[in-house]
């Protein structure tokens, strides 16, 4: 390795440990994500072994024989040495000897029963019912709602019950409680009508938004140019202020405008117009404001890049036209438009690949409401896997959508890499040592 | 010809732009008065709606003082990061002549382009790994990372433009790479880390997503997730307040837009969001 060469990496290594963390990793383990069952119920560290009673009804599903259900809900109280020994520990040597003879080796299927044979101690009386409560739990053998934290201990608690060999396995799939890998994210994926909706109303969110991007962008470009600098500022001034107000303000502002108690109910009073939420109300309305509050900014990062591109045309060109006896409207149609491709180009694809992906504004604005009837494919990721009012977060289910949305990702960035003139920009650098 | 042209251009200009122009005069006016009932005219000057500047708005929210020094930390350590990452990579990537140089380039503009919220789920769970899920080191490690394929690709721009003579020079005289990195060619780019460093200062000033996903808990709360929290948790809106609280918010980046003007407009050509 030359010294050049060490150098360069040496320098690249800090970015490239933060790229590594936070893209590659993220990347790889959103592939992984997508094909498990992960979610808050079953945690993300791995889990426990578990059956619990209402596990029961769903095992003969999983492949465990009946007679094996049996035997689980079967299990329930036994008077053996191991027991003894523990309810010796906790109410005294003598109740358990006397235990022992009067019921030693018996079983009782639940726990009354079990609370009526402590209830026999004649000499060692144990007389609150509390106390027998407790002391009955004691001779408890069924593994009904006990967590064994490895494979081992379940095999062995499995096997010590007597569950026939050939219901083992499937009986400790079922109840282990982590993750597991499945494809039924995809399936599900498929299956549901809503990720149909979810996928038309992102095409019609991307579609509407980035039109009006690029036709606004291209208008205020396009009319500042022509005005005097002073006023052409004020309202590039204007237009631009939405791209760096904070998010949470710049929507606010808009919420203000629509609720119904805002400037536009206010503004409608006077024609008999009811008060209603402009941007709520019906799924129209929300759409029409959704594409409002991303198309501002989106129109003010066009303005900028169409502007500067405007100014590096040669003003000449103008003047040409302008003897030619061209107005306005057939200048820019013909002799500005024209030249204008390139930057059109770039935004649209640029744009195309952010507003795909962007939630931020709608989850700000409607939160994909009324309904689901904004609900793009970005956002329904989001609050599949890290925002729902059920609680559970599925973030297996929600790493399948925004696998989706990562392919697409790097394949248009793969396409971006072909746009960009990359022979010019890997130009060899020109010290050679 | 072109005065009469001219205003017909401002008057369609003015009037697609009302709609923002009254969202910003309602935006200050509200902010420091008190409209009448049901009304949207201003009926008396106030500062009420600043309340929570001095008391606690209500019983769970932590002080405003405490979130916006948050929100400061959050915001310089990611800038710093971006530039302190940034300004070395660049380098490599603009003038090094290493052999992997091409790919490392190649993955760059990838990663410009590439829209790194998609990742965010996936991210939620490597900060839960890692342990850094709801404090404000995880969201500043995330937020700086995501920056810097961006900051990277600013800055590289910024060494493109110096001349090769400078550095030939150095070599000439016998000065190695990096004492030629650090003493030439780092004072030469020395504007575009300046611009670089406002930018993502203001980048994470603003940022909501990743701290309402990465760090949703009290202690670790940002001005952004406080105000959405704020007007979230409230069943009658209040909307003096959330003005007053916007307005408390985006001052800074307003004062810093205007001192920088002229420096940013050069990096939000570049765009960072949609």
């Amino acid at each position: 390795m030359t010294r050049q060469t060490l150098l360069g990496l040496g320098f690249l290594s800090p970015a490239l440990l933060a790229v590594v963390m936070f893209f590659l990793l993220p990347v790889v383990l959103t592939v992984v994500f997508a094909f498990t069952n992960m979610s808050t119920s079953t945690g993300i560290l791995g889990g426990a072994y578990q059956i619990s009673e209402s596990d029961l009804r769903r095992l003969p599903a999983a492949g465990v024989s009946d007679e094996a259900v049996t035997l689980l809900e079967g299990a329930g109280y036994a008077v053996q040495p191991e027991t003894l020994a523990l309810f010796a520990a906790e109410f005294g040597e003598d109740r358990a000897s006397e235990l022992e003879k009067l019921h030693g080796g018996a079983t009782f299927d639940d726990r009354r029963a079990m609370e009526r044979a402590l209830k026999e101690l004649r000499r060692n009386p144990l007389r609150k019912v509390r106390d027998r409560k407790t002391a009955a739990e004691l001779f408890r053998v069924s593994i009904l709602g006990q967590r064994f934290a490895t494979e081992a201990e379940f095999q062995t608690a499995i096997a010590d019950l007597g569950v026939p060999d050939p219901d083992r396995a499937a009986l400790t799939t079922a109840a282990y409680t982590g993750w597991t890998f499945t494809t039924q994210n995809f399936e599900l994926l498929w299956k549901l009508p809503a990720t149909w909706r979810y996928a038309l109303n992102t095409v019609l969110y991307v579609v509407l938004t980035l039109g009006f991007n690029v036709s606004f962008g291209l208008f205020l470009a396009l009319s500042t140019f022509y005005l005097p600098t002073r006023t052409a500022q004020t309202f590039r001034a204007i237009w631009f202020l939405p791209r760096i107000l904070p998010p949470v303000l710049y929507v606010l502002m808009w919420q203000w405008l629509t609720w119904d108690q805002g400037f536009i109910s206010a503004m409608m009073r006077p024609f008999g117009i009811e008060p209603i939420n402009w941007m709520r109300h019906t799924a129209t309305h929300a759409w029409i404001f959704i594409v409002l509050i991303n198309g501002c900014v989106g129109a003010s990062l066009g303005m900028i890049l169409f502007s500067s591109s405007l100014r590096a045309i040669p003003e000449t060109q103008l003047f040409a036209a302008q003897v030619d006896g061209a107005n306005r409207w057939q200048q820019a149609r013909y002799v500005l438009l024209p030249q204008m491709r390139w930057p059109i180009l770039f935004i649209t694809s640029y744009q195309t690949l952010s507003l795909l992906t962007s939630f931020e504004y709608i989850l700000l604005a409607t939160d994909g409401g009324p309904g689901r009837q904004t609900e793009v494919w970005a956002l329904a990721a989001y609050h599949t896997a890290l925002s729902n009012y059920g609680g559970n977060l599925e973030y297996g289910l929600g790493a399948a959508y925004a696998l989706g949305l990562v392919i697409i990702g790097i394949l248009l960035s793969a396409l971006y890499l072909r746009f960009f003139n990359f022979r010019e920009l890997v130009a060899k650098p020109r010290i050679e040592q | 010809m072109n005065t009469k042209g001219n205003w017909i251009l401002i008057l369609a200009l003015s009037l697609i732009s009302a709609p923002l122009v009254i969202m910003y005069g309602f935006q200050l006016i509200d902010s420091i008065s008190r409209p009448a009932p049901g009304g949207i005219i201003p009926q008396e000057w106030e500062l009420t709606n600043w309340r929570f500047l001095w008391t606690s708005i209500d019983s769970a929210r932590p002080s405003i003082w405490r979130v916006t020094f948050n929100t400061f930390v959050f915001a310089s350590s990611t800038a710093l990061l971006v530039c302190a990452f940034s300004i070395t990579a660049a380098y490599a990537l603009s003038r090094l002549n290493f052999s992997a140089r091409r790919f490392f380039l190649a993955g760059l503009i990838m990663l410009h382009a590439f829209p790194t919220i998609t990742l965010i789920i996936a991210i939620f769970i490597v900060l839960q790994f890692l342990g850094l899920y709801d404090s404000l080191m995880g969201v500043i490690l995330v937020k700086a990372a995501l920056e810097l394929p961006f900051g990277i690709w600013i800055m590289k721009g910024f060494y493109d433009s110096v001349p090769w003579e400078i550095e030939m020079a150095g070599v000439q005289d016998g000065a190695s790479r990096f004492r030629v990195w650090r003493e030439l060619i780092l004072p030469q780019v020395k504007p575009g880390l300046s611009a670089l460093l406002i930018f993502s200062f203001l980048a994470g000033w603003s940022e909501f997503i990743l701290p309402l996903v990465l760090a949703p808990g009290a202690d670790a709360q940002v001005l952004a997730t406080y105000m959405n929290a704020v007007i979230a948790d409230d069943t009658r809106p209040d909307y003096g307040l959330f003005k007053a609280i916007g307005m408390f918010y985006a001052l800074p980046v307003i004062a810093v837009y205007l001192l920088f003007q002229k420096r940013l407009m050069n990096i939000y050509g570049g765009g960072t969001k949609g």
